[in-house]
């Protein structure tokens, strides 16, 4: 079973590799402040007993409404492509990404789901054991938005509570400007607080911050997948919490930005 | 050598020894003599002078040895003379008959060339004249052939017409037949546009008629006039029409069958299957037509056009299924009854059993028909795309993926997959809730009905699912699956190993039949009637001891179902259901329903502590505990008596066979083994604690070293793998209490360990030897270990 989903082959490629924890979108609603990986995570990448913590993959679900652009924005993630021509999801797309994070190997399992209502029943039963939902919204449609609030709902009614990194990604930001753009944010913001979101605006037509907000989530599905496995799983999380406040005003984010990845060129 | 070096010198180009010499004797010019007054000057100059004489002289000889050599070249040289001037006459001429050469084959290619050009020119003329010519008998030939009525003729002479090089056409009519030549073309092109009309109103009629050799024919005629995509379309059109009147025909039978019926069940899968049989053997008649008259490449063309007739044909067939069967009323009524505490009525789930067979084959049916017009239609294309580029051959594979997977069909079936799998979910929940409420245990089975029960059901509707040959559907059904195992049906066992193993006194183990007389009585003497206490007991107990077994037996049957549900679609992978990912999705899926299967485990281990803890713990502890009334402080007579009357250790093993005896009967052996082995650990180290507030004399230590023996040997026997290591640091107490003396303990200790590896500290050794009354607490403190 194991060696069935061990990521095989050849290495992953540059912009796959993860040294530290990549930096937020906005620190107004991100999950994780700090610049580096939680120290438990980190010791026990040091140590190289991940592999005691089973299988080194997350699962990451997309939710939405439809015609948000959830493919798409899987599509510019995984390969970097970005196709005009609009095709609902049938059913549930899959996708791996594999990655290399903290030295360690990993895989990034994508369940990107099908966003009519009609398709929901099969999508649905797409939802258990994800590490990372993440919910998508149409900048340019506050509708969309709203709604998000319900899928993550449903979502999150087939997890464990506590057990998933929650993203709220606002999709299609080459559509709005300015002001427009400036107030679907802060509303965007005020959500992702309120559900405890870490929040992203991106275009997977310009590929604007796409890559950030891929490792981030990569990231933070890793982080999730090693706290969780550890034994002290709950109370390492409180410390994420607490350790929130402390790191706002760490080291620079430039000294950030040079180990970012940044062969995409799409940023 | 020296003939070479002759000239050099000759030249003037003296060695820099002789021109060092030279100089100098331009410095000692005439002058220079003549300023020189001293005698001793003088001599020096003249000494110099006669140096440079003799040197010079040399050189005159060396120089007039050579002039022989010298004269005889000249000779040899002065005798060439004359064959130069023949070599330069010669070659003068060569490059005169070269130029001539030249300008002859100038000449005559120039000539070959006018040739080359006029052949073409001819050759072109002979096109000219023999298109002309054509133009002329295709002219004729039309007009006989429409009033022939012989349509193919007539098509043939307009394709041969159409392929003429317009250009050559254009050029004749300059021409000083241009008029006659206008005149023709004129008449050919009004041909061609009534044998167009001619075509297109036959080919209505013969639709009309449904004369299928009379379409074929004018099928046929449509790519001649140039007009492929109004032939497919016309043509398809007419199948489309025989589609659509035999699907109606098939539907006014389903409605007028029977319920009966045998096939009544799945009779709206059998329409599909029909619709696409009768589809898919259109394509198969009809593809090489298209082929031959067409061109390879063309059937994606009619599928578009078929496709769209046989989405409304299954959107009819679907309506009148979803409405006979009340699908959408079933689903919601299914829907309000998967909400926890909802207040309506329930469906009995075998009610949804046919239905959900019949979507399943439906979706089967679809995807049998979808993947054979992809397959059909990619080899089409690759023929037709044998020389294309790389792009168009994307193009081409991106259109045929477009029109099946947005396809209505698709799109309907999509959708009734979606409904089914929620009904699939409730079907499965409510049949497992049934099981779990209608379980039984029977004697002489480790396990109860209900885990046997909850498999068939979970492989029952996971293996519907995978009859649906749909990859997603069967991936949400694992899904929803691995939730119910996971969450619903471990809890139902886990409950019931929460409720524990009530804790029995020892009397009620060895005296079970004789205090549930007593308690018999007693309640006899008070009146009543009741003996539920001492059976709700027993009951409590087996059910826990059942329950571990389920416990383990689903942790085996999940491993089980994984490695069928593997096997079973590898067939299926084999035939490319599902895309590129289906595999991925299939596994991941899987791996997550392979991970319950360790947490069944864990609940195992977790019911065993807990039996361990509450049922072994108890009834052990005093048994051991009475250790302590048995004194170690023994001499030889009591020694001898021990022997005889055994005090401890032989009912002891009694007590522990007995209770095992109990567990063995009534759990698997796996559990079993785990069990004694939790149970050997506990004797372990419960006995140590007693031995350790025990005391002992020589003797003592030998009685302990024997009932120690007998232990480890009765335990070796109920255990499948070896206790010893279990037993170690028992086994080195013994060894320690033993000794004859103190440091004897040195014998074993350290450097004379041998193979023996201590499990006791020093301390601990120190420890135990002081529990021998007979030794000293100095010569123990004094021991270096």
């Amino acid at each position: 079973m194991r060696s069935s989903l061990r990521p095989l082959g050849p290495p992953v490629s540059r912009d796959r590799i993860i040294v530290s924890f990549p930096k937020w979108y906005t620190p107004d609603a991100c999950l994780q402040h700090k610049e580096h990986f939680h120290g438990q995570v980190s010791a026990a990448c040091e140590r190289g007993d991940t592999g005691t913590v089973g299988l080194r993959l997350s699962k990451v679900v997309v939710v939405g409404d439809l015609y948000v652009g959830k493919t798409s924005l899987i599509h510019r993630f995984c390969k970097n492509i970005f196709d005009r021509d609009y095709k609902a999801t049938i059913g549930v797309d899959f996708e791996i990404e594999r990655f290399e994070i903290a030295g360690v190997p990993y895989s990034l399992q994508i369940w990107d789901t099908a966003g009519q209502e009609k398709f929901k029943c099969i999508a649905s039963a797409y939802y258990r054991g994800a590490q990372v939902i993440i919910t998508a919204f149409d900048l340019s449609d506050v509708q969309t938005l709203e709604h998000t609030r319900q899928w993550l709902e449903d979502a999150l009614r087939e997890n464990e509570p506590g057990s998933s990194a929650i993203f709220l990604v606002g999709t299609k930001k080459d559509l709005l400007s300015g002001a427009a753009c400036a107030q679907a944010e802060m509303e965007a913001v005020r959500l992702a607080n309120e559900i405890q979101a870490e929040y992203w605006a991106v275009s997977a037509k310009t590929g604007k911050s796409g890559l950030g907000w891929c490792t981030i989530m990569d990231a933070m599905g890793f982080s999730c997948h090693m706290l969780s496995s550890s034994s002290s799983a709950l109370a390492s999380q409180q410390t994420v919490r607490d350790g929130e406040g402390a790191g706002m005003e760490g080291s620079p984010p430039e000294a950030q930005e040079t180990e970012r990845p940044s062969s995409l060129g799409c940023c | 050598m020296a003939d070479l070096e002759s000239p050099q010198k000759l030249s003037g180009v003296p060695p820099p020894s002789e021109r060092v010499g030279g100089s100098r004797c331009s410095e000692i010019s005439t002058e220079l003599i003549r300023s020189l007054t001293e005698l001793q000057e003088l001599e020096a100059v003249y000494e110099r002078l006669c140096g440079e004489e003799k040197v010079v002289e040399r050189e005159l000889d060396a120089l007039l040895e050579q002039q022989n050599t010298i004269e005889s070249k000249m000779v040899s040289l002065h005798r060439m003379g004359p064959n130069l001037q023949l070599i330069e006459g010669d070659a003068k001429q060569l490059a005169g008959m070269i130029t001539f050469t030249c300008n002859l084959a100038e000449n005559v290619s120039s000539k070959v060339r006018q040739l080359d050009l006029a052949k073409n020119r001819l050759y072109q003329a002979i096109q000219r004249a023999d298109d002309i010519l054509d133009l002329k008998f295709c002219m004729d030939g039309v007009q006989t052939a429409l009033r022939n009525e012989d349509y193919e003729q007539a098509a043939a002479h307009i394709h041969r017409y159409l392929c003429l090089d317009k250009s050559v056409i254009e050029l004749s009519r300059q021409g000083k037949e241009g008029s006659m030549i206008d005149a023709n073309l004129k008449l050919l092109q009004e041909a061609e546009q009534r044998l167009k009309a001619i075509v297109t109103e036959k080919f209505a009629i013969a639709t009309k008629e449904g004369d299928l050799p009379q379409v074929e024919r004018f099928f046929k005629i449509f790519p001649l006039l140039g007009l492929h995509e109004e032939g497919l379309s016309k043509f398809s059109e007419y199948l489309c029409k025989q589609v659509a009147s035999k699907a109606e025909e098939n539907l006014l039978l389903v409605l007028g069958t029977d319920m009966s019926d045998r096939r009544a069940a799945v009779i709206f899968a059998d329409t599909l299957t029909l619709l696409f049989e009768g589809i898919a053997r259109i394509v198969e008649t009809h593809q090489p037509i298209v082929e031959t008259y067409y061109g390879p490449g063309r059937l994606y063309t009619l599928i578009k056009y078929l496709q769209v007739e046989c989405d409304r044909q299954v959107e009819k067939v679907v309506d009148k299924f979803i409405k006979q069967r009340d699908y959408h009323q079933q689903f919601r009524h299914v829907q309000n009854n998967l909400m926890r505490n909802s207040l309506t009525e329930k469906i009995e789930p075998r009610e949804l059993d046919p239905i959900l067979t019949e979507v399943t084959l439906m979706n089967a049916r679809s995807e049998l028909y979808l993947r054979f017009l992809r397959k059909r239609v990619s080899s089409d294309f690759e023929v037709g795309d044998s020389m294309a580029s790389e792009e168009v051959k994307q193009e081409h594979q991106k259109c045929l993926d477009k029109l099946l997977n947005n396809c209505l069909l698709s799109c309907t079936m999509q959708e009734l997959i979606g409904v089914y799998i929620t009904m699939e979910e409730y079907f499965m929940r409510e049949t497992v809730n049934k099981a779990v409420a209608l379980d039984s245990y029977e004697k002489g089975q480790l396990t109860s009905s209900m885990v046997d029960d909850v498999f068939y059901i979970v492989k029952k509707c996971i293996g519907r699912a995978l009859s649906s040959s749909s990859i997603d559907c069967l991936c949400a059904m694992i899904n929803l699956a691995t939730t119910e195992l996971e969450s619903d049906f471990r809890d139902v066992l886990c409950n019931k190993l929460r409720m524990g193993f009530p804790a029995t006194t020892l009397q009620d183990i060895q005296r079970g039949v004789t205090s549930a007389v007593n308690i018999m009585h007693s309640s006899l003497q008070q009146g009543k009637f009741d003996t539920k206490g001492i059976e709700s007991t027993d009951e409590a107990k087996l059910s826990f001891l059942v329950t571990l077994n389920n416990v383990e037996v689903c942790s085996e049957n999940i491993s089980t179902l994984k490695k069928t549900l593997e096997s079973d679609c590898t067939k299926l992978f084999s035939q490319g259901i599902g895309g590129e990912q289906a595999q991925a999705k299939f596994d991941s899926c899987l791996s997550d329903l392979a991970a319950v299967s360790n947490k069944f485990r864990d609940l195992l281990q977790e019911g065993l502590t807990e039996l361990n803890s509450t049922a072994v713990k108890p009834q052990v502890q005093p048994w051991i505990n009475t250790f302590l009334s048995v004194s170690h402080n023994i001499e030889e007579e009591e020694f001898n008596d021990y022997e005889a009357n055994d005090p401890w250790v032989q009912q002891f093993i009694l007590n522990l066979e007995q209770q095992m005896a109990e567990f063995k009967a009534s759990l698997s052996p796996v559990i079993y083994d785990s069990l004694t082995s939790l149970m050997t650990s506990l004797v372990a180290v419960e006995l140590e604690k007693v031995v350790l507030k025990s005391t002992f004399n020589r003797l003592g230590g030998l009685q302990f070293d024997k009932e120690l023996r007998s232990l480890i040997a009765y335990l070796t026997t109920v255990t499948t793998w070896t206790i010893r290591d279990k037993f170690a640091r028992l086994s080195q107490m013994a060894t320690i209490l033993n000794l004859e003396r103190v440091t004897e303990i040195l014998d074993y200790w350290g450097a004379n360990s041998g193979p023996l590896t201590w499990r006791l500290t020093p301390a601990e050794v120190r420890q135990v030897l002081a529990l021998r009354i007979d030794f000293r607490s100095e010569d123990i403190k004094r021991l270096r270990l």
